[in-house]
């Protein structure tokens, strides 16, 4: 961490994809590091991206540890600062500050069987334990991926998870029927129920809206995993990243220092103020 | 933060401005009336005029080392050119802040714990270098409702305090704590003179009068977080918070709160230009927590209560293993609808 870890690296925008069109506009930005002047970062961790004159946002880190060109950010247009990085061109340059939070455990789940489940913009904070699993494949055991969105539409990473595929059982899903669709119509937690995932040696990782975690933890529960078993992330409203501003605090702990990956065992001993 | 020493002085009341001239180079402060019963730390422009002996001061002494409004940084950018970003630590002149109650350094301690763990604030920590804090122990009765000793402390406590003055008749005992306390009591040379065993028995008697006057108690002060944990979803929050206005003083006036805000101020739109500033916030603002998707974690007075109540007296204790609390009292005086913590501990906080 640097000296002052309120200001901010620079970096510069080396790609931005256009993930998911309309009024929940997603876009995937590739961001370099200024003159090399970097961090490196765990799966599971975020960090601050600032527009000046907007503020800052805390963001989860969507590419892999082992990515050191670049950290990928997949970021929804929705307040202030997010807006503010959906209208800027490649080559800006943003502030970027962190890595914040701790990580997942990836390295004690060498052997396991690895079951992502992710809603809409949830995918990007468990792709990089996606991306870590699938390229050291030979340490781990099966990977299966669910990833719902609320329409066709709204499916990120689509080429990346149709690459996915040999490496990775993917399983989509769309809430309601569409002309063509393919894959599972219906939500997330029901999909992963029609496939029935077995608990045995195996670690489920989710993230999405709340309430789908709420209903795919319920359903994990059901097919058998343990709270230890199974994780996820949190998110809260963040402004310092380093435990002090006090906004994310949810009981004895800072969502930014403490969090953001959690076991179910530990998260349920929390308050839900989340 | 620095090495405890132990050098009892005395010093007569009427020195106290020779000694306050002798200290050079450093801005002075201490309580002194802003308007009409307000008492509040001042820059000391006549020592003469400063006498020790009023009521606790409106707001407590944090905003010298966490001030309500901080430049993080300064930043210019010309679009699709990198930043100019300045940094604007802060560089104090040194400061001596004379009257500083016990509660209130025994709330610059837990500020300290705060802006010190995990990672050491620069900017905190440029200021906290540089302020020293004259403390005076409370030996007149305590406000209605103080209630430092329900807390663990004492009105002649002295964790966070530089030097303690305690006023006897007609002089001050004067005890360097730590060792900035002694070498400011060193610049006043020929002014003090050492402390005879009767003096020392003098302040000894007062400070156990002092601890002798009643407060308001709370019980079981250890069992106090469980309860609370127990009671996180008692219907009494709601019920309690009731009349809250989320107005925030109780936070804002609080020795202890240290919640931030970040934001830009744009003073220029080409090249954008301005600072990022923190700000005091509080856990009693329904923005505090909500997030850019409408969704708000705290969305309720109950919840929000709550939280505060919590933080001082459950989380805090789960991970400092103190209370976050140094029984000032301000929060309840100065409460416009009358919310009173010790009676919401005395409420949810008991088995």
């Amino acid at each position: 961490m640097s000296q002052n870890a309120y200001l901010p690296k620079l970096g510069r925008i080396a790609a931005i994809k256009e993930e998911v069109p309309g009024g929940r506009a997603i876009k995937t930005f590739r961001i370099e590091f200024v003159n090399g002047d970097g961090f490196e970062h765990d799966c599971g961790q975020c960090a601050m991206i600032s527009v000046f004159g907007k503020g800052e946002s805390m963001i989860s880190i969507a590419s892999a540890p082992h990515i050191k060109e670049y950290k990928q950010f997949s970021i929804m247009r929705v307040g202030r600062v997010t807006t503010a990085l959906h209208d800027l061109n490649v080559g800006d340059v943003v502030g970027i500050r962190g890595p914040y939070g701790n990580k997942f455990p990836v390295k004690d789940w060498k052997g396991r069987n690895l079951i992502f489940i992710g809603g809409g913009c949830g995918l990007a904070p468990i792709w990089p334990v996606i991306q870590t699993a699938v390229n050291d494949r030979g340490q781990f055991g099966k990977i299966s991926v669910f990833y719902g969105g609320r329409s066709s539409r709204d499916i990120m990473y689509k080429n990346e998870l149709d690459k996915l595929k040999g490496d990775a059982e993917v399983h989509l899903s769309i809430d309601n029927q569409e002309e063509g669709w393919e894959g599972y119509c219906g939500f997330v937690p029901a999909n992963v129920m029609s496939k029935t995932p077995s608990a045995e040696n195996a670690i489920a990782i989710t993230c999405g809206p709340p309430i789908m975690i709420k209903f795919v933890i319920q359903n994990l529960k059901e097919l058998g995993f343990t709270d230890e078993n199974i994780y996820t992330t949190i998110e809260n409203k963040m402004k310092c990243g380093i435990g002090k501003c006090g906004r994310c605090n949810v009981g004895k702990d800072y969502v930014c220092v403490n969090g953001p990956v959690y076991s179910w065992a530990a998260l349920k001993d929390l308050p839900q103020e989340y | 933060m620095t090495k405890t020493v132990a050098m009892e002085k005395m010093l007569k009341k009427a020195d106290l401005a020779a000694w306050m001239a002798k200290l050079g180079q450093t801005r002075l402060f201490a309580p002194a009336l802003e308007d009409e019963d307000v008492w509040n730390y001042m820059p000391v422009a006549d020592a003469k005029a400063v006498g020790l002996d009023h009521p606790n001061t409106i707001r407590p002494p944090k905003g010298f080392v966490f001030p309500q409004r901080e430049v993080l940084y300064k930043f210019s950018q010309i679009p699709s050119e990198a930043p100019i970003l300045t940094e604007t630590l802060p560089d104090p002149e040194p400061t001596v802040v004379f009257g500083v109650r016990p509660c209130d350094s025994r709330g610059l301690v837990r500020q300290d714990i705060v802006f010190t763990k995990e990672y050491e604030d620069p900017y905190y920590h440029g200021r906290r270098a540089k302020v020293i804090y004259v403390g005076q122990a409370c030996n007149t009765p305590p406000s209605a409702n103080c209630f430092c000793s329900s807390v663990g402390g004492s009105p002649c406590a002295e964790d966070g305090l530089d030097v303690l003055m305690t006023e006897l008749d007609g002089v001050y005992h004067v005890k360097a704590v730590t060792a900035r306390g002694a070498e400011l009591l060193a610049k006043g040379g020929d002014l003090f003179k050492d402390a005879s065993a009767t003096d020392k028995a003098h302040v000894e008697k007062t400070h156990a009068a002092a601890k002798a006057h009643p407060q308001r108690p709370i019980k079981d002060l250890g069992k106090v977080a469980g309860a609370l944990k127990k009671n996180f979803d008692s219907p009494a929050w709601d019920e309690m918070a009731k009349a809250c206005i989320g107005c925030g003083i109780c936070t804002f006036l609080c020795p202890t709160c240290h919640c931030f805000d970040i934001n830009d101020e744009v003073t220029c739109s080409s090249p954008c230009s301005g600072e990022r500033v923190r700000t005091w916030d509080t856990c009693q603002f329904p923005d505090f927590t909500m997030h850019t998707s409408g969704h708000n974690p705290r969305h309720d007075l109950g919840s929000r209560l709550r939280q505060r109540v919590c933080h001082k007296f459950l989380y805090f204790v789960e991970n400092h293993d103190t209370q976050q609390c140094t029984g000032c009292g301000r929060c309840v005086s100065l409460c416009p609808v009358g919310i009173d913590i010790v009676s919401v501990v005395e409420r949810l906080g008991q088995p």
